[in-house]
């Protein structure tokens, strides 16, 4: 999980009636902005940006922390609780306690907390009267034992204790960055996906009231719909956003050298799954600092005791983008396993994992 | 009959002739269903493939492949002309669609609507999806249960979607559908790179369909269209 910078401004939580709220959202959004072009606003009253790029730029973490709070005293003219950690979760509970925790004690610093972070009221008392009184005892749980007892809600807080999320359900306001796009005037009131030559059909009305009805049943986040942007890798270029979120700015057709082209999996895992990839004296594969693999792979062994054979391979292409960043650089292999499936993989900080398949 | 000469004939012979009514006009006064509203088309290469050369509101077509063999290119091939001509598509059950893929088999990405994870709410979200689209694919998360998939297949019918149902030869949709997709082997053909691949295909249905054929296709070939071989 990548070290996130937390911003919690209090005053700006509550929404005004005047308008002054987003009014001064949106002005600190552009002072940040101009810090870390990354900044998003999780939700009123809570900012949040990755602090790698920044900190390398401004040489160092505490010049980040003294540029950001500098600037949202002269903003808003309030202190600013700042909170660093890995995960949107945990950012935001380092920020409410203006607490600094170094990279890789996330983890500790999640599990000693206490249960009421979670913000269910029922799950935290039924937890202390089993004994269980901070995030890591509930981590603990097994998951089937959490099924049995509560709803769903409770299995998603229960991955967001283990850290197999990183952040909770309502942590962020969807509908936040469409209202801050409508009151800066980029965006009309009544935006909408439009049919051909910018109407509306019939149709179109049908299948909002569908999505309408699917987003009761199932939850805010359910029903997604996709646009493509620039990129290089399939996974880049695939934007998926819940239906009703605003609509990312129209397809990029600027040049992308080194694209990977066409065709492109049709499945893209939006989680990419680790693999190990072997030669032929079964020693694992690995990619060399320069672009090169160590081996000539002929097996692919996925986390289970699965192994499949591999009859042809192309690449690796390595795309260095973004060098500041986590994201330093990666090799994708385009690969036919004996069984006859075709495979996109990457690899990526010294590990091999699958991201594309072409079903 | 008298001499008198009446004849019913008389009745038009001095009538005016009738008015020509518009082309417009004349559109609107007929059937409602007409033959050609009443199918989705299709693209290459299965418009010279399906009988009728398109899907017809209110079937089940069933694309049974092994899985990652093709099935789902396949599946959204069949949705890709009818999305380029302005009708409506969702995807329920998809955990991971490559977004770029449908882009390249022509998919029009503005009106898909994707659950990708209706975790156990599959049948219902495809049914409330119904009435607001005219496709549906639907990848069931295991066996579908016989009763769901009668639903299914009955409501389709009565609005007059297309349902799509992908399945697993391990894990077969329960019901005979009216139009059947079978991959029976997939092959890959590789320059530098990852160039088409080779799908046999299978067709078969009810009706015209019934008689079915092999049929080989590319899918997807080199810019990641569908084409025939």
């Amino acid at each position: 999980m990548e070290q996130l910078l937390a911003i919690w401004i209090e005053p700006l939580a509550q929404e005004q009636p005047d308008g002054s709220t987003l009014r001064d959202t949106l002005a600190l959004l552009d002072a940040l902005g101009a810090l870390c072009p990354f900044t998003e606003v999780a939700r009123l009253g809570l900012w949040v940006l990755p602090l790698r790029g920044p900190s390398r730029f401004f040489g160092g973490s505490d010049a980040v922390l003294r540029a950001v709070r500098q600037s949202v005293l002269d903003v808003v003219g309030v202190e600013p609780l700042l909170g660093v950690a890995e995960g949107l979760f945990c950012a935001e509970l380092a920020a409410r306690r203006a607490l600094i925790v170094p990279l890789g004690a996330s983890d500790a610093f999640r599990r000693a907390q206490p249960l009421s972070v979670l913000g269910r009221k029922d799950l935290t008392i039924t937890c202390q009267r089993l004994g269980l009184h901070t995030l890591g005892a509930f981590a603990d749980l097994e998951r089937a034992r959490v099924a049995e007892r509560f709803n769903k809600h409770a299995l998603a807080l229960h991955r967001v204790a283990r850290g197999e999320l990183s952040e909770m359900e309502g942590q962020r306001d969807v509908r936040l960055a469409r209202r801050l796009a409508q009151l800066r005037g980029e965006e009309d009131l009544v935006e909408e996906q439009r049919g051909f030559f910018g109407q509306r059909g019939a149709g179109d009305d049908r299948a909002e009231a569908a999505a309408h009805r699917v987003r009761r049943r199932l939850g805010a986040d359910a029903i997604v719909v996709a646009s493509l942007r620039g990129g290089r890798a399939p996974e880049d270029r695939a934007t998926l956003v819940p239906w009703g979120s605003p609509s990312v700015s129209a397809r990029d057709l600027a040049p992308w050298p080194g694209q990977l082209t066409a065709p492109s999996p049709a499945t893209t895992l939006a989680h990419p799954v680790p693999l190990q990839l072997r030669d032929a004296a079964d020693r694992p594969v690995v990619m060399g600092g320069r672009g090169t693999l160590s081996a000539e792979p002929t097996a692919v062994i996925f986390s289970s005791p699965l192994r499949r054979e591999i009859v042809w391979y192309a690449g690796p292409w390595p795309l260095v983008e973004r060098w500041w960043s986590r994201h330093s650089r990666r090799a994708h292999l385009q690969m036919v396993l004996a069984s006859g499936e075709a495979l996109l993989v990457v690899a990526e900080s010294s590990r091999w994992w699958l991201v594309g398949i072409y079903d | 009959m008298t001499t008198s000469g009446y004849s019913y004939e008389r009745m038009f012979a001095f009538s005016p002739p009738r008015p020509s009514l518009s082309p417009e006009l004349l559109a609107t006064l007929r059937p409602v269903s007409l033959a050609k509203s009443r199918t989705l088309p299709l693209g290459e290469p299965w418009r010279a493939l399906v009988p009728g050369a398109g899907l017809r509101r209110g079937s089940t077509v069933v694309v049974e492949a092994p899985v990652g063999l093709g099935g789902l290119s396949l599946a959204l091939s069949l949705v890709s002309e009818a999305s380029t001509q302005g009708h409506w598509a969702a995807v329920v059950g998809v955990d991971d669609p490559g977004v770029v893929a449908m882009a390249e088999l022509g998919v029009d990405l503005r009106r898909v609507l994707f659950v990708p994870r209706p975790r156990g709410a599959w049948a219902e979200s495809a049914s409330d999806l119904l009435d607001g689209v005219d496709l549906l694919l639907v990848r069931a998360p295991s066996r579908a249960a016989h009763g769901a998939a009668r639903r299914l297949m009955d409501r389709v019918r009565e609005r007059g979607t297309v349902l799509i149902a992908l399945s697993e030869p391990r894990t077969p949709w329960p019901l005979p559908a009216d139009l059947f997709f079978r991959v029976t082997q997939a092959e890959w053909v590789a320059s530098s790179r990852l160039d088409a691949r080779y799908l046999t295909v299978r067709v078969s249905g009810r009706g015209e369909a019934a008689q079915g054929g092999e049929h080989v296709v590319v899918v997807p070939n080199r810019r990641g269209r569908a084409e025939a071989r």
